[in-house]
């Protein structure tokens, strides 16, 4: 079937199958590596993309459903530079093996965007769904809200 | 795990298309909303469809909108649009308060209220709230349109009242002044199944629905607690009389999730302080919608 | 004490630029931005296979026979795999296991077949069409009935396997390897005790949860290398066990080369071998394609290694003015179907039951006992995790019988620096009363706290720690190091960064020795062509070894540079020193001269010639102090460990006495680091060790049916902590009591973290409730049912 979509600003036209799920698609057919595959069924976050202004996960996600979307991933948010919410990652070591933090960038840049001066729960809520199993998240809550305080100035 | 067979995809741009592409496949076709919970049984060969029908592009289903004392809600509003939707949070904010605690925001931005419903799992959060409300569910099919009670609409484990050529447009449920309350219990704070849950809806004149999830095969309301509320005043003694009923009424299994011990002892818990914080709300006191009482 | 230390590295002394400073993590920018590359991102091309695995479904059985007649003909499929096509043993410790099974299975996916296939579709539909016919026998499930008179022995030719000479298996049992510590006279010190507790603990199995699954691609190239890149903690013992494994078809280690880019969270699960050696054996077969294999998360639950299960049965004896005189602990593992790198665990929790403490008569049976269930093997905390559950919870109880403060009575007996350990060495310098000080203040200890909500109460609890590097006595670390035109620094080292920041720790390393700034380093993930030989990233033991590799790397470019400077100008060596990337003279300060002017060049004379040229180094390090020889009846006699980090963790709870709901408020946790070379990053160990740690008591448990069958091999129903599931405040508290031999002091923490997590939970549950909980987890079903017990039958007793 035909795929007609958007990633990071560049447009695709793939054939896929409808079986095909868009996490594979987009990691073997359209040239981004950031959405990983961590458990295929929604549990972990780490396959997090943006479609259409909202997280997906695209695990759950088939390619077809995709077809006239427009999807981001963090490739797409780093190409001229990190943004402010990515270079507090960096200074609060809000990561460690980083295999969970393009996902988790991708939940925290959503949040931003609904909520710019969110509250520690706040950043709890939208970060519960992406896993990450090194960092305890403390120092990650600690980047987003400083994100967002920032956002306020 | 990849997805292993073969199947048909279609998205069809209106009702009728979506109902001939069912008919068309009796019984080995599956309706796509949100796909949260299908794509993930297509990845464990949970289910097998030739064709799956991709309602996405279906007019009308997305709204929400309040006709009088009637909301409805349409069968791709997500739970994310149930949690940002001034019509729900003005009219049935249950519902936004249940929402929030159905997956993570990565589910809730692609899950929809009616999918949930039309899996019909026996922890379902949809459920116990939708049946507190009365709920009304909508459907469509070759027949035409035709109006399912939600207390008939759970049929028995992950089966509802739906035929498998119609297509659920929405449900609709009566906005009177009310307070509720919907209590999940959760194996931690993140992300879970309900172990237990518990719904609760009062009205001005106590009446009060009360419903439970994952504590037997399907959602379902008690009416022996109803009764045994209606038209009363809250007090200690009425609320002990009460939660001694709860044994007899649910019928939970023990899982890896939890006992039926654990799940009949929090029910209690539950219903105990729910009622409590239901009753306030109505009067505006107490907990706001989304403060927990567990 | 230092003179015990036969190695001691230079400790450079005065101010320090870089070690001790929060330096930016190295390989920050990649791995935010969505660079960082992991095996599954590597594209290999249309020529890529993929391989998916077929499972035995029963726990104990004898295979009677494969049929893959019709998944040969399946659409897409290259080549089929079995027990017949490689059987050959492996193993890290122990080689009791085979690369595919032969004749029976012994777990509950057990890879019994393999498909190789054009496309994952493909191969995962081909799997389902092998028919294999099995002869059932009867699994043994739990540890002490696996070791009970008449059991079936699960490894019938167990006293013929091959194992390392400190492992003492019991010939005709499941017994694979009894540790036995005998020291001093257990049965008279308990007939003397004031008070003597005794009791049982059980701990279940854990999943590692790293958020990338076990991948692997492997490729037989037509000129006979095999390439393996795979996400491991241990790119050169895995190079090394499939050079051995995979020998009979003619591989040596020069043949074989294993590439690890980053990886996505280790924890003992990537470490040594386990599905990789599927994806090796199985690229043989199909010579010039590469083979990919993913775990899926199912399998990452139910087919690596798992943390084992362990039945902890602790005697101690006590005097009425606190002084521990007598330990006994026996500590039954379930350490599955094969126990290649399990049997270490067993061995290291064995070694040092004790706990950090002060004890004149040991007795500890550490034995790992064979059973159905998967096979066990490292996780961070390597077995004291485990032990130290039961342990830490009675100190609790035993200060509570003789009526002492549970802090006052750790810090009684909490071991200092000269003491003798259960195998006779002594105890290393460490700041373990420091810690536990540090760690009661930080959580109020003695300071009463209660809730302002009738539903809850408060409670605090304190635990102590410590942990010994697990490794073979010659284990070592070698690095790489050389210099470039501008002045920047190429190093290349084969530990693996797994998150904990070990490229960064190395860079800074290197950086305190050369003056160059860490920007300016890059320290490269392994490839064991081309990279210095590493043991393995276990043990928390690289910032120590590798970090003493990388140092004696830079002071070899170093004196190097100093030759140069010499040759040319005359300076003695011993007058120069490095600052800011340039080479100053202590006996000239007009004299500088900058590193980029000449590490690769040289710098010319007076005649026109030129001196010196690239700068190159290496370095390694292997302890040389250490030895496994002991008596296999007392443990007496070695020198199995190098050191031992040890310190406290504290929390304050409060529960929800209805529901067991268990908030952590504040949890506070002391380690100490010798000296924290980057303290964000042993900060950052603190908070994620700590929360793995409570995890594993709150929350999580491995469960199996009653067939041996994993039932919850999901994150649906194996909860791991979310955002939501952590201490609302967590206080890091870095203690530096210097490790002499330690580069800088340093030595490692990165397990320490999560062991005392789960008694500190028990003891802070019993300080609120009085409700002890002997068995893990201690999650709310049963804090809330236990509390439920205990209050009904004090009503009961009313009436």
């Amino acid at each position: 079937m035909d795929l007609n979509f958007t990633v990071n600003g560049e447009t695709w036209a793939l054939d896929v199958a409808p079986a095909d799920v868009l996490l594979d698609v987009l990691r073997e057919k359209a040239a981004v590596k950031s959405p990983k595959i961590g458990c295929e069924r929604g549990d972990c976050g780490s396959c997090t993309i943006i479609m259409d202004g909202r997280t997906v996960r695209s695990c759950l996600v088939l390619a077809v459903e995709a077809d006239g979307h427009e999807i981001t991933t963090v490739e797409g948010l780093s190409f001229d530079g990190l943004s402010r919410l990515q270079g507090l990652f960096l200074s609060n070591n809000s990561f460690q093996c980083g295999f969970c933090a393009p996902g988790i960038v991708l939940a925290a840049t959503e949040l931003l965007e609904r909520k710019p001066n969110p509250s520690r729960h706040d950043v709890q809520e939208a970060l519960a769904g992406n896993l990450c199993r090194c960092t305890g998240y403390e120092p990650i809550i600690e980047a987003v809200l400083a994100a967002g305080a920032g956002g306020d100035q | 795990m990849v997805i292993s067979h073969e199947f048909d995809y279609r998205r069809p741009s209106s009702l009728e298309d979506a109902i001939g592409a069912l008919a068309e496949f009796p019984g080995s076709a599956w309706i796509l909303a949100g796909g949260t919970d299908l794509v993930a049984w297509l990845r464990d060969d949970a289910v097998a469809p030739d064709l799956v029908v991709d309602i996405k592009d279906v007019p009308g289903l997305a709204d929400i909108a309040l006709d009088d004392r009637t909301l409805s809600i349409g069968s791709l509003v997500t739970f994310t649009d149930l949690i940002e939707s001034d019509l729900i949070a003005d009219h049935a904010p249950l519902l936004a308060e249940m929402a929030e605690t159905v997956g993570s925001t990565g589910i809730r931005n692609r899950a929809t209220l009616v999918g949930n419903i039309c899996s019909a799992v026996p922890s379902c959060d949809a459920g116990p709230v939708l049946l507190a409300y009365d709920a009304a569910v909508h459907l469509a099919g070759p027949a035409g349109e035709r109006t399912v009670d939600i207390n008939d609409w759970f049929v028995g484990l992950r089966q509802t009242a739906r035929s498998d050529d119609e297509v659920v447009t929405r449900v609709t449920i009566d906005v009177r002044s009310h307070g509720g309350i919907y209590v999940k219990l959760m194996r931690y704070a993140g992300e879970d199944l309900a172990q237990a849950a518990v719904a609760i809806v009062v009205r001005p004149d106590h009446d009060f629905r009360v419903a439970f999830g994952a504590v037997a095969p399907t959602p379902f309301r008690s009416a022996r607690i109803e009764d045994a509320l209606r038209g009363k005043a809250l007090d200690a003694a009425l609320v002990g009389r009460v939660v001694a009923l709860v044994a007899d009424e649910i019928s939970p299994i023990t899982d890896m999730r939890a006992s039926a011990e654990y799940r009949t002892r929090m029910t209690e818990v539950m219903l105990d302080r729910g009622l409590w914080a239901a009753v306030g709300r109505l009067s505006g006191e107490g907990l706001r919608y989304g403060e927990r009482v567990i | 004490m230092t003179a015990t230390y036969p190695f001691e590295a230079e400790s450079p002394t005065g101010d320090l630029a870089t070690v001790g400073t929060p330096a930016v993590r190295v390989d920050g920018v990649e791995k935010i931005s969505g660079a960082a590359q992991f095996v599954d991102d590597i594209d290999f091309g249309p020529g890529l296979l993929y391989a998916a695995i077929v499972e035995s479904p029963h726990a104990y059985a004898r295979i009677v026979s494969i049929d893959t007649a019709e998944a040969e003909q399946a659409s897409g499929v290259v080549r089929i795999a079995t027990g017949k096509d490689f059987p050959y043993k492996f193993g890290m410790y122990m080689e009791d296991r085979y690369i595919f099974a032969q004749d029976y299975v012994r777990f509950v996916g057990e890879q019994v077949a393999g498909v190789i296939a054009r496309s994952h579709r493909e191969a995962v539909r081909a799997a389902k069409l092998i028919k294999v016919e099995y002869d059932l026998l009867t699994p043994l499930l739990d540890p002490r009935s696996a070791v009970a008179e008449g059991a079936d022995l699960i490894h019938p030719d167990l006293a013929a396997y091959t194992h390392v000479p400190w492992f003492f298996p019991e010939a005709d049992t499941n017994i694979a390897h009894w540790r036995r510590i005998r020291k001093g006279d257990t049965e008279q010190a308990f007939a003397d005790a004031d008070l003597v507790l005794e009791d049982t603990y059980e701990v279940p199995r854990y999943a590692h949860c790293a958020i990338e699954p076990h991948v692997t691609v492997s490729r037989l190239d037509p000129a006979g290398r095999l390439t393996v890149w795979t996400a491991s903690q241990s790119p050169h013992t895995q190079r090394h066990l499939f050079a051995q494994a995979l020998a009979p078809l003619g591989f040596t280690h020069k043949d074989v080369r294993v590439i690890t880019p980053y990886v996505g969270g280790g924890f003992g699960g990537k470490a040594g071998v386990s599905m990789e050696i599927l994806g090796a054996a199985m690229a043989t077969l199909v010579k010039g394609r590469p083979v990919k294999l993913r775990w899926t998360r199912e399998q990452e639950f139910y087919n690596t290694y798992q943390r084992q299960g362990v039945v902890a049965e602790l005697k101690v004896g006590v005097m009425n003015d606190g002084t521990i005189t007598a330990v006994e602990h026996k500590l039954y593992w379930d350490a599955g179907a094969y126990v290649e790198y399990g049997a270490n665990v067993v061995n290291a929790a064995g070694l040092s039951a004790t706990g950090p403490y002060r004890v004149p008569n040991i007795t500890n049976d550490s034995l790992c006992v064979y059973t159905n269930l998967p096979p066990g093997g490292p996780y961070r905390g390597f077995g004291y995790s485990e032990f130290h559950f039961g342990l830490e919870s009675h100190m609790d109880r035993i200060a509570e019988a003789i009526g002492m403060d549970p802090v006052k009575f750790r810090k009684k007996n909490a071991i200092v620096e000269g003491d003798e350990l259960a195998y006779g060495a002594h105890m290393n310098p460490s700041g373990l009363h420091e810690a536990i000080d540090k760690t009661a203040a930080a959580i109020g200890w003695g300071i009463e706290e209660r809730s302002d909500n009738p539903n809850t109460v408060i409670g605090k609890g304190i635990a102590l720690f410590w942990k010994a590097p697990a490794m073979p006595p010659n284990a070592s670390s070698a690095s790489f190091l050389k210099f470039n035109e501008d002045g920047s620094v190429n190093i290349a080292v084969s530990g693996m960064e797994l998150g904990q920041g070990y490229l960064t720790v190395m860079a800074q390393i290197a950086s305190e020795v050369l003056s160059v700034p860490v920007d300016k380093i890059r320290v490269e993930t392994p490839d064991t062509d081309r990279n210095p030989y590493e043991w393995q990233t276990v043990a928390s033991h690289v910032t120590w070894s590798s970090g003493l590799a990388v140092e004696k790397a830079a002071l070899e470019a170093r004196s190097k540079i100093f030759d140069v400077i010499h040759q040319v100008y005359g300076f003695e060596d011993d007058s120069l020193y490095l600052e800011d990337e340039a080479v100053r003279c202590k006996t000239d300060p007009s004299f500088s001269k900058p590193l980029r002017d000449f590490v690769i060049d040289g710098i010319q004379t007076d005649d026109g010639t030129w001196r010196g040229g690239p700068i190159v180094a290496s370095g390694k390090f292997m302890p040389e102090f250490t030895n496994a020889n002991s008596d296999p009846a007392t443990g007496q006699g070695g020198h199995p460990n190098v050191h031992y980090t040890v310190g406290a963790t504290g929390v304050v709870l409060e529960i929800d006495k209805a529901t067991g709901r268990i908030w952590v408020r504040k949890a506070a946790l002391a380690v100490d680091a010798g000296r924290a070379i980057n303290p964000d990053l042993v900060k950052g160990q603190i908070t994620g060790g700590l929360v793995q740690g409570l995890a594993t008591v709150l929350f999580e448990d491995m469960r199996f049916d009653e067939g041996g069958r994993m039932m919850n091999p999901t994150f649906t129903d194996y909860k791991i902590p979310t955002a939501f599931d952590i201490p609302d405040e967590i206080i890091p508290i870095i203690v530096e009591v210097p490790q002499p031999d330690g580069p800088f002091g340093a030595r490692g923490v990165g397990e320490h973290t999560m062991i005392a997590a789960a008694p500190v939970i028990a003891n802070a549950v019993y300080h609120a409730l009085g409700v002890r909980i002997t068995s893990m987890p201690i999650t709310q079903e049963k804090v809330a049912m236990s509390y439920l017990a205990t209050t009904m039958s004090e009503g009961n007793q009313e009436e």
